[in-house]
């Protein structure tokens, strides 16, 4: 399925980034600002740090016409983990911390690394012009660490010509997912792809199942790796596994992988609004015919909700002027920022998934020619956002465990193990390592 | 070195540019403790040392210093200051505990065993490979040679992650040309699947090393006198017998020099395999070779101390591998 795996994810936000991240920093003030004067004290300086390399400096620019109360000078960053390289020398150094930096990790890693800086009184006053999974994002243990970040929701992809020629039905929960894939499999067709690299789709199925992996009790963290929610989202696709009803095609391999998504023989993928672009580009002889669906629930569910997360932008620790950062960042949401964010060469604006409603937006990003009806994607687009989770608490070792999950997942896909012998086994990584980190910590019974 | 008499006679009585007068060395009679007088000699000397400057700085900002603190890092250990692990870290000294523990750290050896089996077959191919190339050039025409020199060292100057990703296309069952290929000849080869992996990265790996090989021992054989080739000509031998008996002895002190370069770089496996990894996962885990279990401690777990301890162990291994193949290799003839 197309996840956010890692850099694809990093590659999404940095477009979400027009919209909702930007760094700041209280560099160069020209007037020293303390507390929360700014406005009294004069225009305060800020620096906003991020890789957005096509519409960075032109949000900023028309920021700075906007108002008179903070100047932003955004300073562009290569890459990601240039940013995060550059951030950690300037925390070093103590000198040149910017106030603004838009996401490179996970935030409890901010958190936990004492990056980031509780700017709950700052961000709480403008809660309202967030949506839910937005405000759930920025949150650790109940505070807010980041600035409302938008997640992106997942929807359903499905080729309607394959699901029309077998004459199949687009499942709409997982249970039928399944039984759809063992239809499609005595036409020798894949219900889906499943990187072997790429735990990502585990990771949201159990984030909609509602798995909480980590989770804070008073003075610890709850590990829970194999609860209910989990062990229902492996149900899902361990048969899918056992009886070969997936390809694994990795995403290096990026040309055989759209020539085999273009191929008619993978039925449907799960997929996010950034990456439609580049399955317009790459999805040549099944151009047209594809539609787009809610994403499968779980049986049991009580109402719809679509799995996204998102690495909030965040105001480092030893910004003092948090209330210039959080000022920007509401901004960003309004119509005027939305529209100073439009790509010159594509013609776009970037597509606001931080704000409550972000319909006027969606035809933008619904490519040309991909699906069979473009207004009902559209449609599908909307929904995924209304009902995004936002939040998946990824603990305080999430860059030390993701790579064991990676070598559990690999091996399960492969058929070596099953998907719970895998999460026990990252369970028990994640233990040893908070162990040997002298974090305090409770595996779940 | 062996000094120049005459040169040294005549240094003490010519008179020294830019001394002072009267400037002769009385002998006996320089006190102790005073600055060593200024001559030509030592001036040339500085002047000569002066070039190794950009060097030996370069030398010591980069590896020297570095060395130095990783193995500072290697003895401390850094810990949460506990709770939820938002309240800051702990840094203390650990004595050789790092050591202790990659000493005996399953993971890391075994990764160690992998990458040592795969030197095995690699290093040797390569020499082989390499050897048997250079000969060839060798016995061509100075002109043939030149240009497939240049073809052969091509490969070389891609980079390594430049050359997996080439031929990560090229092995792909999907889209890529060898597949198909293997067919022609009946042959169901997926370079992809885990039992091929070592003999995907090794082939990767010999066809970027051949060209550099090759060049050394070429050059090695440039130098081999040509007379020699002549009087086996006359006694009869064949151009065959002539590059076994003649020019292989001749190029052995460049073999060991390729051949340890070679171990040197095998054993530190690292680009290759973590490319590889996204297609074989099952195969290549995180900690599949040493170079990439000292990446994941440092940039993904986050222990900087334990990931410099292993670096240091690493190094070890490496040098006392060297020293073995050289003295394996270069041992006197009886």
């Amino acid at each position: 399925m197309i996840r956010s795996r890692a850099r694809w994810a990093t590659a999404g936000l940095a477009v979400t980034a027009l919209t909702g991240l930007s760094a700041c920093s209280a560099a160069d003030a020209p007037t020293t600002a303390t507390g929360g004067g700014a406005e009294a004290a004069g225009p305060v300086t800020i620096e906003v740090w991020g890789w957005n390399a096509e519409t960075g400096k032109q949000i900023v620019e028309a920021f700075n016409e906007a108002q008179d109360d903070v100047t932003v000078e955004y300073v562009l960053q290569a890459s990601n983990t240039a940013t995060q390289t550059n951030f950690q020398n300037a925390m070093e150094a103590g000198s040149g911390v910017p106030c603004l930096v838009q996401g490179f990790a996970p935030l409890t890693t901010m958190v936990v690394n004492g990056w980031a800086q509780d700017i709950t009184e700052q961000v709480e006053g403008s809660a309202d012009l967030y949506n839910e999974g937005s405000l759930a994002a920025a949150q650790v243990d109940g505070r807010y660490y980041g600035l409302p970040s938008g997640s992106d929701g997942q929807f359903f992809i499905v080729n309607q010509k394959t699901f029309d020629t077998y004459d199949v039905e687009v499942p709409a929960t997982w249970d039928e997912f399944v039984e759809t894939g063992r239809e499609l499999k005595k036409h020798g067709v894949d219900i889906t792809n499943m990187a072997g690299e790429d735990p990502s789709g585990l990771m949201a199925l159990a984030q909609q199942a509602g798995a909480e992996w980590f989770r804070i009790d008073g003075d610890q963290w709850v590990v829970s790796f194999t609860d209910d929610a989990t062990l229902a989202a492996a149900d899902v696709y361990q048969p899918l596994i056992d009886e070969d009803l997936v390809s694994n095609q990795t995403y290096m391999d990026r040309p055989a992988l759209y020539e085999y998504f273009d191929s008619g023989k993978m039925a449907s993928t799960t997929t996010q609004w950034w990456s439609l672009t580049g399955l317009q580009t790459g999805l040549v002889d099944s151009a047209g015919d594809w539609s787009a669906h809610p994403i499968p629930q779980f049986s049991d569910a009580a109402e719809p909700v679509t799995p996204g997360r998102t690495l909030p932008s965040f105001v480092p620790a030893g910004c003092e002027n948090p209330e210039a950062a959080v000022a920007y960042s509401n901004w960003l949401t309004t119509p005027e920022a939305i529209e100073s964010g439009r790509n010159a060469e594509t013609g776009a604006v970037s597509f606001p998934t931080q704000i409550p409603d972000p319909s006027d937006y969606v035809d933008e990003v619904v490519p040309e020619g991909l699906f069979v009806d473009d207004k009902a994607a559209g449609e599908e687009i909307i929904a995924a956002q209304e009902n995004v989770i936002g939040k998946f608490e990824l603990g305080p070792n999430y860059d030390a465990w993701f790579p064991e999950l990676q070598d559990q997942w690999g091996k399960a896909v492969a058929g070596e193990i099953t998907l719970e012998e895998a999460l026990t086994a990252v369970q028990e990584f994640v233990a040893s390592d908070l162990d040997s980190k002298g974090i305090s910590y409770t595996v779940a019974e | 070195m062996s000094v120049n008499t005459q040169d040294n006679h005549a240094a003490v009585r010519e008179p020294v540019p830019g001394s002072p007068p009267g400037g002769q060395p009385r002998s006996g009679s320089s006190p102790r403790g005073r600055t060593p007088r200024w001559n030509w000699r030592t001036a040339q000397s500085v002047k000569g040392a002066s070039l190794t400057f950009p060097f030996l700085a370069g030398f010591t900002l980069f590896v020297l210093v570095p060395v130095g603190m990783a193995l500072r890092e290697s003895v401390y250990t850094t810990r949460s200051a506990g709770g939820l692990g938002f309240g800051g870290q702990t840094v203390s000294f650990a004595g050789l505990d790092n050591f202790a523990a990659g000493l005996v750290d399953g993971s890391f050896w075994a990764g160690m065993l992998r990458v040592f089996l795969y030197a095995l077959v690699v290093v040797p191919l390569t020499q082989v490979l390499s050897l048997a190339l250079a000969l060839l050039l060798d016995a061509a025409r100075r002109r043939t040679a030149a240009r497939f020199r240049i073809a052969l060292l091509l490969p070389y100057m891609v980079p390594g992650i430049v050359a997996t990703m080439v031929w990560i296309f090229q092995y792909s069952p999907t889209v890529g040309p060898l597949t198909p290929f293997f067919e022609a000849f009946g042959l169901d080869v997926n370079f992809f699947s885990s039992s091929m992996v070592w003999v995907s990265m090794g082939n990767l790996a010999i066809w970027g090393a051949l060209g550099f090989t090759m060049l050394i021992l070429y050059g090695a054989l440039q130098s081999v006198p040509h007379e020699i080739f002549e009087a086996a000509r006359l006694d009869g031998a064949s151009e065959l017998r002539i590059a076994l008996s003649i020019k292989v002895p001749f190029v052995r002190g460049s073999l060991v020099l390729t051949s340890l370069l070679s171990i040197i770089g095998t054993l530190q496996l690292f680009d290759q395999p973590l490319l590889f990894r996204a297609v074989t996962p099952e195969t290549i885990t995180r900690d599949f070779t040493p170079a990439m279990m000292i990446y994941d401690q440092a940039f993904n777990v986050g222990n900087l101390n334990y990931a410099t301890a292993l670096s240091v162990i690493l190094a070890l291994v490496v040098g006392v591998a060297s020293a073995i193949i050289y003295r394996f290799i270069n041992r006197e003839e009886p």
